[in-house]
C-alpha cells in the first residue's frame, strides 16, 4: 500500500529510478539527454537545489538550510527533496553540506550548452530529398491508432461482443507479463483475457499506461540480459527528441535497434517506410515519455482530441450522455455503464447497481470510476462544482461498500468434545475470556478469536492432564 | 453492444453542432442538449408535443406518446408543423418510423371538436373529410340533427345567427361568400374549404409556442354539424371508437344561456409567465379548451385555476380531496378575485349551503359529490341542486388521486362545459392517468421543477435520504414477521426515531418549521407521543386540526407537526421548511412528489441562499430501501438529486436522546409485536376517513365498538416484561387545547384571580 502511495507521488520511472544502484546511475548521467530528462522528472525544490549547485566547482559542497524559509512546512519540502536527489545518486550530503556528483552534473551541464559528439538527443536525418515532411497530425493519427487498437483488444477481450484483432506477439506477452491479461483456453493458442489489473489499467490516463508498460518493458529487457542503462538510455533520448522530425538510426546501438523494433507496435515509433530501417519518426507519444504534464499527449492534440478530452456528462438521475465515436471510449465506458443505445456522435447509457457491481467484480474500484469519469466530463460538467453529482458520486461508493458487509476474522473451531460436561466447562471458560464468536450446544462446537485460542487451548490442557 | 439500439447510421446534418436534439427511433424519446442556445424555444415545443421523461440541468429526455400528440393537435399544432419543427430542431433525420407514427396520431386525434355553442352541441371540424368519415357511420349519422329535419333545431339556430352564419353544419368564411348563408341542399356532406397553405408564420409560431394561434383558428375553414343533445354521450364514446376522439370545447362568450358570473381578479393579483402560458394553451382560441395543467406544488395552481374561472365567468364548481382544502380554496378565492361571499359557498359534511343569484362559485369534496350511499336530507338537497343546473366550468384539482370509479360518476352526473383538472404530478402507479386524457382531456401544460425553482418561484430543495440501520433484535423479528407487520417494524427501528428526534431538533434550532409524515398513523402516534409534537391524522376532529395548524402557523413555540397520509395533498402550509418522512406508502412517486410539495412554496424560498429540506427515513437491508429508491424516481427525473446520509454526525452525543438503552429498545420492539392488526394499516384506510357524512357516521360507529385485542402471556400483563400502564406519552394536541383555554391575557388573569378572591373574602 505504501508503495502504492509513493509511486502515486512519483511518477513510475521516477520511482523505478531510484531503486538503481549507484554504478548504473552514474553511467546512465554520462548521458546528456538523460541527465535533462531526470532534471524534469524532478518536483520544482529539487530543480531548484540542482540549479543553484549546477555551475559551483567546490569540493566541499554547499550549505543550503539558510535558504529555507524557517517553517515547518518548507523544512519538509527541502528535507523531501535532497533525499530524492540523494537516492537518485544525483547529489550527496556531506556534515550538512551538499554536493552535486560529478557524472550528473557533467552531464547536465553538457545537456544545456550543447556541443560535444555524445550524440545522446539522436540523429537527425538530413530532410529526405523529394519527399515532404510528415505532418505532425499524420502521426499523431497514427500513433493514436495503434495505441488505441492495444488497449481495445484489451476491453474486448473481456466482453463476449465484437472481437478486435490482437496486437502483436511481443505486446500480448508484455500485457501478460504485466498481469494486465492472463492466457486462457487451449494450450497451444490461448487466448488472452483481461485481468482486474488489467481493468484498472485501461481507467488510467494515456501517459501513466504507457509508463506502467514500458516498466514493464524494462523489468523484462532486465531478464533478457539487456542493459537497462542502455534501454532507459534510450527512452530518455526518445524523451527529447522533437515532433515531426525525422531521425537516423546510425548511431544506436543494436539493443537500442531491437527496441525501435519494439516500439512500432505501441506506435512510439513510425517508420515511413517500413524497410527502411535506417530512419524513424518519433510520434507524440514518445517525445511527451518525460514531460511531467501527464495530459501533454491528450491535450496538445488536434481538434479531434481536443473534443475527445472531455466528452461524458453525468446527470443527478444517473443517466450518462458520452459524446463519442471511439470505440475505445465506448468500449471502456461499456465496463461500469449499461449502455442503452448510441447515435452517430452520442452514445447514451445509465449508471446502475448492476452495472456498477459487474465493474466491482471485474475488480474496477468506486474511486477509479469516479476519477475516470470526471476526468473525461464534458466542459458543461465543469460549470458544477464539484464535477460530478455528489450524490452519484457517493452511491457508486456506496455500492462498493455494499461489497464489503462481511467482516472476517480469523479463529480457531473447536469440536469433538468428548462430554457436554467438558463442552460447558471450556465455553463458560472462554466466555470469561469475552473470545467466543460462535457456539453451537448442539453440535458442540464454538469458534474462538485467534487472541483467545493460547489460552483456551491451555485450559484444555490442563483440564486434561488433571 | 447495442443491439438494434444503435442508431449510428442515422447520419447527422452537416451543421449538426447548432441542432439541440436527437430522435431515437426505436422508442420515440428525444434527447435534447439543455444547454443549447435555442433550448428554451426547443424545450417549449417540446413540452407541447411530447411528454417529459426527465429533466436534469443539461440533457432532458421527451417521449413522443399517443397522448402528446393528441394533446399538441388539441392546442392547434398541424401535422406538418410539429414534423417541420422537429426536423430543423433535430441532429438527425426524422426516422421514418417516427414519422409515420406522428402522422398517425395526429391524423385522428385532436381533429374533432365537440362543441356547446349556443348550448347546442356541435360537432367541429377543420377537415372536412373527417367529419364525412363520421357521418358515414351509423350511429352518428342518426345522432345527427339535419337542418329542416330537426326544426326546432333549425329554429334555435336561426335566433341567434345575427352575427354568423351558422345556419348548417356547413359554415365557411373562407371567402366562398355565395355558398355561406344559402342552406345548400343536403347539407350533411360538408364544403369541402379551400385550406391555405401554412405560411411561415404558422411555422414560427409553432416554434415559439402557440402564442399565436388565435389567428389560425378563428372559425376559419371550419366546418360542423350539430347533433342531439340527448346523444351526446353515445356520440362522443362511438367517436372514441373510430379512433377521432372528441376535443370539448366551450365557447363562453357566445354563451347567453348561463347567466355571467361577475368575477374579476383583483388588480393587485400578478400571475407569473408559466402560469400565463399554461392558461394561454387553455384559452388560446378564444374558447376554453378542457384538459389538466401539471404544475408542481407550491406553484400556484390555484391562482391558474381561480383566474381560468375569472376568465370563463360562469357558474363554477370545484372539486378537491378534503374539507380543509375545500376551506382553503374560498380563502384562495376570497383573496385573489373580487367575488364576494354571497357568490361563494360550500358543501361539505358540515356546512352545506347554496350561493345567491344566478351564479356562483361551489367547492366541494369529491366523496360529497359522488357519493351513492343514503345521503342526509340537507345534502340531498344540495346534490339536486349541483345535478339540476348548468355548469360553465367545473375545476377538478388534484385529479390523480381521485379513484377513476369516483371520477366518473362526478363527470357524469355534473353537467358541465369546460372541465380543467389541475395536478402536480401525472404519474400513477397503476397506470390509470389514460383514463384522465378520456374524461377530462389531455394535458394542456407541464412545468419544469428546475426552471420555476432557478426563477424563485418555488423553493430550493436539499434532499436526502437517511439510512437508519436496524437493531439485531429488531432485525431478526423482521426477517421473522409476515410482510404486514415487517413495514411496522421498520418504520418503529429505534435508529429512525433517534435520527428522527435529532433532525427535528437540528431544524427547530435553525429556526425551521418541521413537517414529519407517517402513513402509519400508529408509528405517527407512537412518535408524535414520544417526541411530544402535536399530529394530525384521519380520526382527528376537524376543530382539534384547524387548532393544531393554526399552533404551527402561529405559535413560535409549536415548530413541529406529524401528519399522515391527510396532509399529503391541498394542506397549505406555507411556514414549513423543512420535511421528513418516516413512513410511506410504498413505493409511490406521486406520494413523494406531493410531500415534497408541502415545502416548494416555502415562504422563506427567496431569501438569499435559502434552502428547504426533505429527509426521508429509510431503514437499512429492509424493503424500505428498495421502496425509496423506487419512490424517488420521479422527482430524480425532475433533476431533484437524493444525497445519502449514513450516519448523523453528533446524533450519539445527543442529550435526551430516545430509545437509548437495549431495555427501552426491547419495550419498544414489544410494543410492536403486540400492536393490533389495526396498525399495520398502511393502506388508504386513514385517507378514506375524509369527509362526508358517512365517513362521520362511521367514525362514530367505530368509537363506540372499539376493542384492542392483543395476545400476551400473564406475565406480561402483569408487567413483568417492562409493561407498564402509565400514560407517560400524552399527546401534544391536548397540550396545545388546553393552552388555547388558559391563553388569557395577563391582566385578564390577574382579574379572574382578584374576583376570585373578592368572592372569596365576601
Amino acid at each position: 500500500m505504501s508503495d502504492q502511495q509513493h509511486t502515486a507521488q512519483l511518477s513510475p520511472i521516477h520511482a523505478f529510478l531510484t531503486t538503481r544502484p549507484q554504478t548504473a546511475l552514474s553511467r546512465l548521467y554520462t548521458r546528456p539527454s538523460a541527465c535533462l530528462a531526470v532534471f524534469r522528472l524532478l518536483d520544482d525544490v529539487a530543480r531548484q537545489i540542482v540549479m543553484s549547485l549546477l555551475w559551483l566547482d567546490s569540493k566541499t559542497g554547499v550549505d543550503l538550510t539558510a535558504w529555507v524559509v524557517p517553517n515547518e512546512d518548507s523544512r519538509k519540502h527541502y528535507a523531501a527533496a535532497l533525499q530524492d536527489l540523494v537516492r537518485l545518486h544525483i547529489a550527496k550530503e556531506a556534515n550538512g553540506r551538499i554536493l552535486l556528483l560529478p557524472a550528473f552534473q557533467s552531464g547536465l551541464r553538457r545537456a544545456l550548452t550543447g556541443g560535444g559528439e555524445h550524440r545522446s538527443f539522436g540523429v537527425p536525418c538530413p530532410g529526405a530529398r523529394g519527399k515532404e515532411v510528415m505532418a505532425t497530425e499524420q502521426l499523431d493519427d497514427y500513433a493514436s491508432e495503434r495505441w488505441e487498437s492495444i488497449l481495445h483488444f484489451m476491453v474486448s477481450s473481456g466482453s463476449s461482443a465484437g472481437r478486435v484483432p490482437p496486437p502483436s506477439i511481443a505486446v500480448i506477452f508484455l500485457l501478460r507479463r504485466s498481469g494486465l491479461m492472463v492466457p486462457i483456453g487451449a494450450e497451444r493458442h490461448p487466448e488472452s483475457r483481461i485481468t482486474s489489473k488489467g481493468f484498472q489499467f485501461l481507467l488510467e490516463d494515456s501517459h501513466t499506461q504507457l509508463w506502467e508498460l514500458l516498466l514493464q518493458y524494462l523489468a523484462m529487457s532486465e531478464d533478457q540480459g539487456r542493459d537497462l542503462v542502455e534501454v532507459i538510455g534510450f527512452l530518455f533520448m526518445l524523451g527529447s527528441m522533437q515532433l515531426g522530425q525525422e531521425y537516423s538510426t546510425e548511431n544506436l546501438s543494436e539493443t537500442q535497434d531491437v527496441m525501435l523494433q519494439d516500439f512500432l507496435d505501441y506506435g512510439l515509433i513510425y517508420r515511413r517506410n517500413p524497410d527502411d530501417h535506417t530512419r524513424f519518426y518519433p510520434t507524440r507519444l514518445a517525445t511527451t515519455l518525460t514531460s511531467t504534464s501527464s495530459l501533454a499527449f491528450t491535450s496538445s492534440k488536434h481538434e479531434k482530441a481536443a473534443s475527445s478530452e472531455g466528452f461524458i456528462i453525468l446527470e443527478t438521475n444517473y443517466r450518462v450522455y458520452a459524446y463519442t465515436e471511439n470505440p475505445l471510449q465506448i468500449a471502456v465506458l461499456n465496463l461500469f455503464v449499461a449502455l442503452h443505445s448510441r447515435f452517430e456522435n452520442l452514445v447514451i447509457g445509465r449508471l446502475t447497481r448492476e452495472s456498477i457491481k459487474a465493474a466491482l467484480a471485474n475488480g474496477i474500484t468506486a474511486d477509479q470510476i469516479i476519477s475516470y469519469l470526471t476526468v473525461h466530463a464534458h466542459p458543461m460538467m465543469h460549470k458544477n462544482n464539484p464535477v460530478l453529482p455528489v450524490t452519484v458520486q457517493d452511491q457508486i461508493r456506496l455500492w462498493q461498500l455494499e461489497k464489503n458487509r462481511l467482516k472476517s476474522e480469523n479463529g480457531y473451531l473447536y469440536e469433538d468434545f468428548n462430554s457436554q460436561g467438558d463442552f460447558d466447562l471450556v465455553l463458560n471458560y472462554a466466555k470469561q475470556l469475552d473470545v467466543v464468536l460462535w457456539e453451537n450446544r448442539e453440535k458442540r462446537k464454538m469458534f474462538v478469536r485467534e487472541d483467545g485460542h493460547e489460552n483456551v487451548r491451555e485450559f484444555i490442557r490442563r483440564r486434561a492432564e488433571s | 453492444m447495442f443491439g438494434d439500439q444503435d442508431f449510428a447510421y442515422l447520419q447527422l446534418k452537416g451543421d449538426h453542432m447548432s441542432r439541440p436534439l436527437w430522435i431515437d427511433p426505436v422508442d420515440g424519446h428525444i434527447i435534447l442538449e439543455g444547454f443549447s442556445p435555442i433550448a428554451e424555444q426547443a424545450q417549449d415545443f417540446l413540452v407541447a408535443i411530447s411528454e417529459p421523461v426527465s429533466r436534469p440541468s443539461f440533457i432532458h429526455e421527451y417521449k413522443l406518446t399517443a397522448y402528446s400528440l393528441y394533446a399538441a393537435v388539441s392546442v392547434g399544432l398541424e401535422t406538418e408543423d410539429i414534423i417541420e419543427v422537429l426536423n430543423r430542431l433535430s441532429k438527425v433525420p426524422i426516422p421514418d418510423n417516427v414519422l409515420q407514427y406522428i402522422r398517425s396520431c395526429t391524423m385522428s386525434y385532436g381533429k374533432v371538436k365537440l362543441v356547446l355553442k349556443h348550448n347546442k352541441y356541435f360537432v367541429e371540424s377543420t377537415h372536412p373529410e373527417i367529419l364525412q368519415t363520421l357521418l358515414r357511420d351509423q350511429e352518428i349519422r342518426s345522432a345527427r340533427v339535419v337542418p329542416g329535419a330537426g326544426g326546432t333545431y333549425e329554429a334555435a339556430n336561426a335566433l341567434d345567427n345575427g352575427k354568423k352564419k351558422m345556419v348548417h353544419g356547413a359554415e365557411n368564411n373562407s371567402g366562398k361568400g355565395s355558398k355561406a348563408g344559402t342552406p345548400a341542399p343536403g347539407s350533411g356532406t360538408v364544403t369541402p374549404g379551400s385550406k391555405p397553405g401554412q405560411t411561415d408564420a404558422d411555422l414560427f409560431s409553432a416554434v415559439v409556442g402557440v402564442d399565436q394561434d388565435e389567428i389560425e383558428e378563428d372559425d376559419e375553414n371550419t366546418v360542423s354539424f350539430q347533433i342531439m343533445d340527448d346523444k351526446i354521450d353515445d356520440v362522443k364514446k362511438r367517436c372514441h371508437d373510430l379512433d377521432f376522439p372528441v376535443l370539448e370545447e366551450y365557447d363562453f362568450r357566445n354563451d347567453t344561456v348561463n347567466a355571467n358570473l361577475d368575477i374579476d381578479l383583483k388588480p393587485i393579483t400578478v400571475i407569473r409567465p408559466y402560469q400565463e402560458k399554461s392558461l394561454s394553451k387553455m384559452f388560446g382560441n378564444g374558447r376554453a379548451r378542457s384538459g389538466i395543467i401539471v404544475l408542481p406544488c407550491g406553484a400556484g395552481k390555484t391562482l391558474v385555476g381561480i383566474t381560468a374561472a375569472c376568465t370563463i365567468k360562469k357558474s363554477t364548481l370545484v372539486l378537491c380531496t378534503s374539507t380543509v382544502s375545500v376551506m382553503q380554496w374560498k380563502q384562495q378565492f376570497m383573496q385573489w378575485s373580487n367575488i364576494t361571499d354571497r357568490q361563494i359557498s360550500v358543501f361539505t359534511a358540515e356546512q352545506k349551503e347554496k350561493f345567491s343569484g344566478a351564479a356562483g362559485i361551489v367547492v366541494s369534496t369529491y366523496s360529497m359529490v359522488a357519493n351513492t350511499r343514503n345521503r342526509s336530507y340537507e345534502s340531498q338537497k344540495m346534490m339536486d341542486f349541483l345535478t339540476s343546473r348548468e355548469w360553465g366550468f367545473i375545476l377538478l384539482d388534484e385529479v390523480h388521486v381521485v379513484p377513476a370509479q369516483m371520477f366518473r360518476r362526478v363527470v357524469t352526473t355534473i353537467k358541465a362545459h369546460a372541465k380543467l383538472g389541475l395536478t402536480a404530478t401525472l404519474v400513477r402507479e397503476d397506470n390509470k392517468i389514460d383514463d384522465l386524457n378520456y374524461m377530462i382531456g389531455p394535458k394542456l401544460y407541464e412545468a419544469n421543477w428546475m426552471d420555476l425553482a432557478a426563477k424563485g418561484h418555488i423553493a430550493n430543495v436539499q434532499c436526502a435520504e437517511v439510512w437508519c440501520p436496524m437493531p439485531p433484535e429488531f432485525y431478526r423479528e423482521y426477517l421473522r414477521e409476515k410482510p404486514r407487520r415487517r413495514m411496522l417494524l421498520y418504520c418503529m427501528n429505534p435508529n429512525k426515531f433517534q435520527a428522527c428526534q435529532f433532525l427535528i431538533d437540528y431544524h427547530e434550532r435553525r429556526g425551521d418549521k418541521i413537517i414529519v409524515f407517517s402513513d402509519n398513523v400508529f408509528a405517527l402516534e407512537a412518535y408524535a407521543k414520544k417526541l411530544s409534537k402535536p399530529f394530525i391524522h384521519g380520526a382527528t376532529a376537524q376543530v382539534e386540526r384547524m387548532r393544531v395548524l393554526q399552533n404551527f402557523q402561529h405559535n413560535p413555540v409549536v415548530n413541529t407537526i406529524f401528519l399522515s397520509k391527510v396532509g399529503d395533498t391541498s394542506i397549505d402550509l406555507p411556514e414549513a421548511t423543512c420535511l421528513i418522512q418516516i413512513s410511506s406508502h410504498f413505493g409511490s412517486r406521486r406520494q413523494e412528489a406531493q410531500r415534497l410539495g408541502r415545502i416548494l412554496r416555502a415562504k422563506r424560498r427567496n431569501d438569499e441562499g435559502f434552502n428547504a429540506f426533505f429527509y426521508s427515513l429509510v431503514s437499512k437491508d429492509t424493503q424500505e430501501m428498495y421502496y425509496s429508491t423506487k419512490r424517488q424516481q420521479f422527482l430524480i427525473d425532475q433533476g431533484y438529486a437524493f444525497k445519502v446520509i449514513t450516519q448523523l454526525e453528533g446524533l450519539h452525543t445527543m442529550p435526551n436522546l430516545v430509545y437509548k438503552t437495549p431495555s427501552e429498545q426491547i419495550e419498544l420492539l414489544q410494543s410492536v409485536l403486540i400492536a393490533n392488526e389495526s396498525a399495520l394499516d398502511f393502506s388508504g384506510s386513514d385517507l378514506m376517513n375524509l369527509q362526508g357524512d358517512q365517513a362521520q357516521k362511521a367514525r362514530n360507529r367505530a368509537q363506540k365498538y372499539e376493542a384492542k385485542r392483543a395476545v400476551g402471556s400473564l406475565s406480561a400483563l402483569s408487567g413483568a416484561q417492562h409493561m407498564s400502564y402509565i400514560e407517560r406519552n400524552k399527546t401534544a394536541n391536548r397540550q396545545l387545547a388546553r393552552e388555547a383555554n388558559a391563553n388569557r391575557h395577563k391582566l385578564f388573569k390577574k382579574r379572574d384571580v382578584q374576583k376570585k378572591q373578592g368572592a372569596n373574602g365576601a
